[in-house]
């Protein structure tokens, strides 16, 4: 295929590349995206957000924090299309676009961009979550245009 | 304070290149040997070895002391990726004018082509060598490799100065011009802008010209007191000064992947040498892609942020040019030796070791960096000839 362009909810059509290993700090995180729910770690002393996930505020140190969900809109802070697999069966995705997205609550996310052809992705693109699930039962986030509203069934909270 | 009291008085580097069943603390035993030698010494007055090899291998400087015979009265291996062989300099100075050691030795080795070809394929490095939390945040989105990394910089470098692809072509053209003059260099065929264009992609915008060698190869250098370096047979290359800085909260964080920890770095080792960029004559820079040598030029005050993709454009890079950078092809060109090559470089240059086709007029200062430790690790070293 010419690039991931799987619909939101449903079944990736794709191998997952690597099942992420929850550690006990980021297992309410996975387990949110299994729900389709984006949540970030907020901290309720300062009441700044981080991530990845870990347990105190990276701002003040406390570890009074709450998982809170977030809307799942953004911006694309920056991208790599892949051009080259790093492994056989990641031959058939190329190209394939990992991006920083910022939300905007602050924190930056790795993800990847989808419903875009690689060749118009860009920096600075307005950007809202989908979720993609996977055949061994994991779910992961991704990204996509957010003026792109070809699957309305998405839940993007 | 520091007291500029120091200075490398040896440096060499083993073959460099694939070198079929090389082993790390072979080469780093390599380059040691010579650059002891260069020095005019004898493994006795060596008293303090700081050195990095493989991240795998535990305590590096027990396999160096163990094979060549050395205690050391100050001694560690370093863990700031490649920022540690210009760190290890640093920490040489530090120790010997604050008494801890008279003699160091500082090296680095890595037979990565040798390793790659022996574990077999990229995947099977791949599941070897991945941390969990990067197999947790990088892996599952197909996230691997350095290239990406830093080309996640260069394309938000593009979007922000309007920098070109063919401005970080410049770079490689001009240090691959370098490199047809180094009889030691693994690419010694010139490069041309069309051939860079045409380069296959590997995650965009870099292709294979943006992006740095596998090597097997060691450097090592011999830092010791200027004092002691009048009875030596090369004129001392004065440590005048360093810095390091360290962007630990990671490159997607605030402005890091435009503005690198070499910013910071720099201010502190201009501060510390008492220079200024115009005072510096070359500089030899991480290049493990041509993007982090635009971004360096940019933090090193060479030009103002923004305008790197110009200032490589213009023909500075070369040996003619306004600050002509990795003269010995760098690790574009010569060799991945994470950083050590570029302080040997420097040393060779400021002795005005070279023929004049490959000698930089008047290098009197000469700028070094280190960079690395997924690419948040930064250390500056500001070093001046006779
Ligand atoms: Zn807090």
């Amino acid at each position: 295929m010419s690039g991931p362009t799987q619909g939101a909810t449903t079944e990736a059509d794709h191998p997952l590349r690597v099942v992420p290993q929850p550690t006990p700090e980021s297992q309410p995180f996975w387990d949110a995206c299994a729900r389709h729910e984006l949540v970030i770690q907020r901290c309720r002393s300062c009441g700044r957000f981080w991530f990845p996930p870990s347990n105190h505020c990276q701002h003040c140190w406390s570890e009074d924090f709450a998982w809170e969900p977030v809307s799942g809109r953004g911006e694309l802070y920056t991208f790599t299309v892949y051009r080259r697999a790093y492994a056989p069966e990641l031959a058939e995705q190329l190209p394939y676009v990992v991006g920083v997205v910022e939300l905007e609550q602050g924190p930056r996310l790795i993800t990847n961009i989808v419903d875009r052809e690689p060749g118009d992705v860009r920096v600075g693109m307005p950007v809202e979550v989908v979720f993609l699930d996977f055949p061994a039962g994991v779910t992961l986030h991704a990204f996509r245009p957010r003026e792109n509203s070809r699957t309305p069934s998405t839940r993007a909270v | 304070m520091y007291q500029r009291s120091v200075a490398i008085v040896g440096a060499a580097h083993s073959q460099l290149g694939e070198v079929p069943g090389s082993t790390a603390i072979g080469l780093m035993a390599d380059a040691s040997v010579a650059a002891v030698a260069d020095a005019g010494l004898t493994p006795a007055s060596i008293d303090g070895v700081i050195v990095r090899g493989p991240d795998d291998e535990y305590c590096f400087q027990q396999q160096v002391g163990e094979r060549l015979g050395l205690n050391a009265a100050f001694s560690t291996s370093l863990g700031n990726g490649g920022a540690s062989q210009a760190l290890a300099v640093v920490l040489a100075s530090l120790a010997i004018e604050a008494g801890l050691a008279t003699t160091v030795l500082c090296g680095y080795a890595r037979n990565s082509w040798s390793r790659t070809r022996r574990s077999g394929s990229r995947k099977a490095r791949m599941n070897q060598s991945t941390h969990n939390r990067t197999r947790e945040w990088r892996d599952s989105f197909g996230y691997f490799g350095e290239p990406a990394t830093h080309a996640l910089g260069a394309q938000r470098h593009m979007a922000m100065y309007g920098t070109t692809k063919e401005q970080l072509g410049h770079v490689a053209v001009s240090v691959r011009e370098h490199a047809t003059r180094n009889p030691h260099a693994q690419m010694q065929s010139p490069l041309t802008m069309e051939e860079y264009l045409d380069g296959p992609l590997v995650a965009e915008p870099f292709g294979i010209y943006d992006c740095s060698l596998r090597t097997d190869g060691a450097g090592a250098v011999v830092v010791t007191e200027t004092a002691r370096a009048k009875d030596l047979p090369h004129p001392p290359v004065v440590v005048r000064g360093f810095g390091s800085h360290n962007n630990l909260r990671g490159w997607t964080i605030d402005d890091h992947m435009v503005q690198t920890a070499a910013r910071a770095s720099g201010e502190r080792a201009y501060r510390i040498a008492d220079v200024s960029p115009s005072d510096i004559d070359t500089a030899q820079l991480y290049d493990c892609f041509t993007y982090m040598v635009l971004a360096q030029l940019e933090d090193y005050g060479f030009c103002e942020k923004g305008e790197g993709g110009e200032l490589v454009a213009s023909g500075a890079l070369g040996l003619d040019g306004a600050i002509p950078t990795n003269t010995s092809g760098g690790q574009l060109s010569e060799g991945h030796v994470e950083g050590m090559l570029q302080v040997v470089e420097a040393v060779r240059q400021l002795r005005h070791e070279y023929p004049a086709e490959r000698q930089v007029p008047d290098a009197r200062l000469a700028l070094v960096s280190g960079h690395g430790g997924n690419t948040v690790c930064h250390t500056t070293l500001i070093l001046e000839g006779g």
